[in-house]
């Protein structure tokens, strides 16, 4: 009746069923991959109603332009790299609203809150999140593509159509900024008092 | 100043972290971080916050969100079957010029969402984002998904209901309405194994038939529901699997998808039990 093909058809042959005509694929396409891209999304813009517009963008921008897709990546990595896109281009349509940077630490410490409480799972959340709002915004879209999702650098390269190297120094940056805001979360309070990664991992 | 007793600088380990130092000066940092307990340190540290994001579990999509997208989802694919119908506009089709242009196009996503390409997805679960989160919590609502909010979005055309031609109109579909469709009861037990042939022998044993009764609320409600603004080629009240159920059979570019009903199918809910193609 149906093989494991059609039971579970790759991403590729998704967009592929969608560019032919299939109304179904691509919505089939998105929802697997929807909680991710949401998370990209979300933390690229640090604002849920933003990051549902720019989601929404996307969506529409990937089912319109899908035939322009070449397959010289993963299919995630195209979509990632719409998100992402559609997400830098609404913050960058608000810049006279800018996102929290130098001189806003008080109102970091308020959306922080509890920075010298023990974190709870959902309260590192919410930290982290608050955290990245000090990054500007293509230091932070690098930082999440490479430390939240875990893309290599050469993908997190197509993803933000820069080179490897500014994927790197982005994300240099971007960890080095954010270490005096994470440090409590990670139970140690200052540089000196010594900490093995192993540890560092699960506090 | 580079000596080995001078710490090296933050953003100097953020690089090295981030594989940016490499040749002699990488190998200089390296070796200033094995004997250097208050930078390695510090580089741990930034490695932990390359951890801790990693750490941090990602947000399920909102359910308002899901629901949002699946609308503009279906507004996108209402857009596209549309400019689609304009394209292949053809002289056969002028029998149908009383009927709205937004009609007909509904009438394609109705077809083309039965398309052997999506017989998993009807057989899995339901129809629509919202529905199909993987072990996401988000809420899901029976009338939200891809085909529920497309017909929300086509809600003007689907109230009028008025037969259209399909993508291959063999079986003059044009003179039926919706809820006009040849209706057949029969006792046949359709199984998992076989339904494919056994739907082919209920086309060709209805096709010779020619006589239908008219389809009990209930069915038609179902039908409508499975088919949208679509008229079915044939339904069967039967069984599948010794339970009581409703054989619909469509017609799609890609030849006849018949999906089976349960007993509970109906306006709200359509959950297919099975679906099958046949060629």
């Amino acid at each position: 009746m149906r093989d494991a093909g059609e039971q579970w058809p790759s991403d590729a042959e998704l967009l592929r069923r969608h560019v032919a005509g299939d109304v179904q694929a691509f919505g089939e396409l998105f929802r697997r991959h929807r909680d991710r891209l949401w998370a990209v999304a979300l933390r690229t813009s640090c604002d849920p109603e933003e990051a549902a517009d720019a989601l929404q963008d996307a969506m529409v921008s990937a089912f319109r332009r899908a035939a322009d897709f070449r397959g010289e990546s993963a299919v995630t990595t195209w979509l990632y790299r719409i998100v992402v896109n559609a997400a830098l281009d609404r913050l960058r349509r608000r810049a006279a609203r800018p996102a929290l940077s130098a001189g806003d630490e008080q109102a970091f410490e308020a959306l922080a809150g509890s920075a010298g409480d023990p974190a709870h799972t959902t309260d590192i959340r919410l930290d982290v999140d608050a955290a990245l709002r000090v990054l500007p915004p293509q230091q932070r879209a690098a930082l999440v593509v490479v430390d939240m999702l875990g893309f290599s650098v050469a993908d997190a390269a197509v993803i933000l159509d820069i080179s490897p190297g500014t994927v790197k120094s982005r994300c240099a940056r971007a960890r080095v900024r954010l270490l005096p805001h994470v440090s409590h979360l990670r139970g140690n309070r200052s540089a000196s008092e010594s900490v093995s990664p192993a540890q560092g991992g699960d506090t | 100043m580079r000596g080995q007793t001078t710490h090296l600088d933050t953003d100097v380990l953020a690089e090295f972290h981030a594989g940016l130092a490499t040749g002699r000066r990488g190998a200089r940092i390296a070796a200033h971080l094995a004997g250097c307990d208050r930078c390695r340190a510090l580089h741990d540290e930034l490695a932990g916050v390359s951890a801790l994001l990693a750490a941090v579990p990602a947000q399920a999509m909102p359910g308002r969100v899901a629901q949002r997208l699946d609308t503009a989802l279906a507004a996108e694919v209402a857009r596209r079957n549309d400019s689609e119908r304009a394209r292949s506009d053809s002289p056969r089709h002028r029998g149908t010029v009383g009927q709205p242009a937004r009609n007909r196009g509904w009438r394609l996503v109705s077809l083309r969402v039965l398309a052997p390409a999506a017989a998993v997805v009807l057989a899995a679960a339901g129809y629509g984002l919202s529905q199909l989160s993987h072990g996401s919590s988000t809420l899901a609502s029976p009338s939200s998904g891809v085909f529920g909010a497309a017909r929300q979005a086509n809600s003007a055309s689907a109230a009028a209901l008025t037969p259209g031609s399909g993508a291959a109109p063999r079986a003059e579909p044009e003179r039926m309405g919706p809820d006009s469709f040849p209706f057949l009861t029969s006792h046949t037990n359709f199984m998992p194994g076989t339904l494919k042939q056994q739907v082919e022998a209920a086309l060709r044993a209805a096709e010779s038939a020619r006589a239908t009764q008219a389809a009990p609320t209930a069915v038609i409600a179902c039908v409508r529901n499975v088919a949208g603004s679509g008229t079915p080629l044939m339904v069967e009240s039967a069984r599948y699997q010794d339970q009581a159920a409703t054989i619909i059979v469509m017609r799609t570019s890609k030849g006849e998808v018949a999906l089976v009903a349960g007993a509970g199918c109906s306006a709200s809910h359509s959950k297919p039990l099975a679906t099958t193609t046949v060629p």
